[in-house]
């Protein structure tokens, strides 16, 4: 038990990580708000940085920013930061086109509720239905 | 019912990546896989391939100056998915033939 709780100790970033990425993913499909569903995405996206990141870090080592006249020296992994600072434009891309396209639901639809939308669109299509049994007795 | 198997799904998953998270080095590290010879040939050569100090900034705009660049288009994509959604008129179709479409 003491020696899983080091492991736990030593892992804790990682673990961090994944509880956030199930919190995520439970944001995402239980609401059925869809900006609270853009922003269940968006913990999703974060806890994947928090990884990456966490992967990147060497204990007792500088940040990897090297200093004038000063050589060598013992450094943070810099490539995970790179490869995050991309992610993280992606992450505002996504987030960016899944609004815009909440602006244009909430026009047509008058809600952002996906459940209402889907009561919505059910009313619509029983109607439709309605009027061409009429038109085929006529 | 649903959300009890929603929530032991989600805790599933949970235990699954906590258990092969803890298979990893640990946090710090140096023997960690990711901490290898392209990190260090960054952190060796900046200065003299470079003549610049912050070494995250050089790997963007110097050593994958071309990823950057496939960034710069995703940010190009998507300001062009958004303007097509919000700014370019919707003509809402006539009603009959929407009605045509459906039967």
């Amino acid at each position: 038990m003491h020696s899983l709780w080091i492991e736990f100790l030593d892992h804790v970033n990682y673990i961090g990580a994944a509880c956030l990425f199930v919190v995520g993913l439970y944001t995402v499909i239980t609401h059925s708000n869809l900006i609270k569903k853009i922003i269940g995405i968006n913990i999703m996206e974060t806890s994947v940085f928090l990884l990456f990141v966490s992967i990147g870090f060497v204990s007792g080592a500088k940040p990897p920013i090297l200093a004038v006249g000063e050589p060598g020296g013992f450094f943070v992994n810099p490539l995970p930061s790179a490869l995050i600072l991309t992610g993280i434009v992606v992450g505002v891309a996504i987030t960016v086109y899944g609004l815009s396209m909440v602006i244009q639901i909430h026009k047509e639809y008058g809600t952002i509720e996906l459940d209402e939308i889907v009561e919505t669109e059910k009313e619509i299509k029983t109607q439709i239905f309605r009027k061409q049994d009429d038109t085929s007795h006529v | 019912m649903k959300h009890a198997f929603l929530i032991v799904t989600l805790a599933g998953l949970l235990i699954v990546m906590s258990y092969s998270f803890i298979q990893m080095p640990a946090i710090g590290s140096e023997e960690h896989p990711a901490f290898n010879e392209v990190s260090q040939y960054y952190l060796q050569r900046t200065a003299q391939d470079t003549n610049a100090l912050n070494v995250v900034a050089v790997i963007i705009t110097d050593y994958r100056a071309l990823d950057t660049l496939g960034e710069a288009t995703v940010l190009f994509t998507s300001v062009a998915a958004v303007l097509s959604v919000l700014v370019v008129a919707h003509p809402k179709p006539n009603k009959k033939m929407d009605e045509e479409n459906h039967g």
